[in-house]
């Protein structure tokens, strides 16, 4: 697969809507989830391993999108991808000394996704939504009571600013910048960019956007296309008010 | 090492079986995996989960409008009525085609998908190739993928950015209106519920 020359090398390896390049998509209608036996060996050990490490909303997500590109990209797919953060986090979390599976293996330390991976950074909570504390659920659920009203409604004009934390997100950068139309209010959650840094809930409305094809792709974008991404109130700004 | 996986003689460190297998037997040395639990949960997600409980859900919702309505309306709380609880549908839509409307769902973050509405999500919908391009030139993959719309038929693109998980509701194929419940529901395949085929022909 090899993102390298598919990607534009400003994104972040995992922001992939709308990158160039890359070709057909490997469809088979028949496929079943899993190829590999290893793979449900992946699967069963993640659950297991994740309430011992990343139990943040987003955490696992972003150790995913702190991989190397050469791990994100690696050949084994997804699974592949999966143990790969699988081993960074039982390192950063001190259940595996750096280079102990390679011992295991019998190889000299440093083959590991571990030695390549992004370290955390360092996200300012000024550059956050300021915290309002819910009442939280006595299941585990990301979903919050919000005792505000949504700061936007269906029918809105509105426009997503770039996450200037810098950390995890899920604004994702085709949108950003490109006035699109609110069409509905889901129930509120927890921020993921604030819970993935242990930073605290900050519960946000999750709005549904729609964007015309046409205002994300310019002239070359297909005909009669609407594209909804739901986005974090504190990413919107109304778009007379924006600039 | 232990001995149930000795691999010493190996010296292919990045191959995924060997490497796996090397991963899963310190964790359990560590007492942090238990083999007996991998096992449980594979069976739990590959056969206990998958589109079929999707597809009930679409072929009720064909023959009973009233159920339709109230799924469009209020996915989650026809959840919480028929007892489907699980990972990944904390906050359910559901997206109707109809003629001239079709929907059609990614992730381009990563690769979001209703587990337990459609069991675990094929490779193709978690390939970069799906997630960069059904955003930008959906028509055109959908295509590729063997669905040719209409040029006047809108497609909606729904990109699973929060926990908020789609499911489309495919339209109910020609003739099988006397169909029953468990017949119908055969129809309705796990790519018709991510919108990138049609339901199939009675």
């Amino acid at each position: 697969m090899g993102g390298e020359t598919h990607v534009n090398q400003s994104r972040r390896v995992h922001d992939l809507g709308g990158t160039l390049g890359w070709g057909r998509v490997p469809y088979d209608p028949q496929e079943e989830p899993f190829h590999e036996e290893w793979e449900r060996r992946v699967f069963g050990m993640i659950f297991q391993v994740l309430p011992q490490t990343a139990v943040r909303p987003g955490e696992f997500r972003h150790t995913l999108e702190r991989l190397a590109k050469d791990d994100y990209f690696a050949p084994d797919g997804y699974y592949g991808r999966w143990r790969s953060a699988m081993e960074v986090l039982l390192e950063e979390y001190g259940h595996f000394e750096p280079g102990e599976l390679d011992g295991c293996l019998g190889v000299p330390p440093g083959t590991g996704a571990g030695y390549r991976v992004q370290s955390p950074v360092a996200v300012d909570e000024n550059d956050l939504p300021p915290d309002s504390p819910t009442p939280v659920p006595e299941h585990r659920t990301v979903r919050r009571e919000l005792d505000r009203t949504p700061y936007f409604q269906a029918g809105d004009r509105v426009v997503a600013t770039g996450n200037k934390a810098g950390g995890h997100t899920r604004l994702p950068e085709y949108v950003q910048g490109v006035p699109g139309t609110v069409v509905k209010i889901h129930p509120a959650e927890v921020l993921p960019d604030s819970t993935a840094h242990g930073l605290g809930e900050r519960p946000q409305h999750v709005v549904s956007v729609a964007y015309e094809a046409r205002d994300l792709w310019g002239e070359e974008a297909e005909e009669k296309v609407v594209i909804n991404v739901d986005l974090y109130e504190n990413y919107l700004q109304l778009e007379a008010e924006a600039q | 090492m232990t001995e149930t996986h000795d691999h010493s003689h190996e010296t292919n460190a990045d191959s995924s079986e060997i490497r796996t297998a090397a991963l899963e037997d310190l964790l359990v040395e560590k007492g942090i995996v238990d083999r007996s639990r991998i096992d449980s949960l594979v069976e739990r997600f590959e056969h206990d989960l998958g589109p079929m409980i999707g597809a009930r859900l679409v072929a009720r919702a064909w023959r009973e409008s009233d159920f339709q309505s109230r799924l469009i309306s209020d996915a989650d709380e026809v959840l919480r009525q028929e007892n489907i609880r699980g990972a990944e549908i904390e906050h359910v839509e559901v997206k109707v085609n109809e003629p001239g409307i079709h929907n059609v769902v990614v992730c381009t973050l990563c690769s979001c998908y209703p587990w337990a509405l459609l069991g675990l999500p094929p490779a193709w919908y978690k390939s970069p190739e799906y997630r960069a391009r059904v955003v930008r030139e959906p028509r055109k993959v959908l295509e590729e993928m063997g669905l040719s719309l209409e040029p006047d038929t809108e497609i909606r693109v729904w990109d699973s950015s929060s926990e908020t998980r789609f499911l489309v509701l495919p339209e109910q194929p020609a003739g099988s209106e006397g169909l029953g419940l468990e017949d119908l529901a055969a129809l309705v395949t796990r790519d018709s519920m991510i919108g990138v085929a049609k339901a199939l022909n009675p």
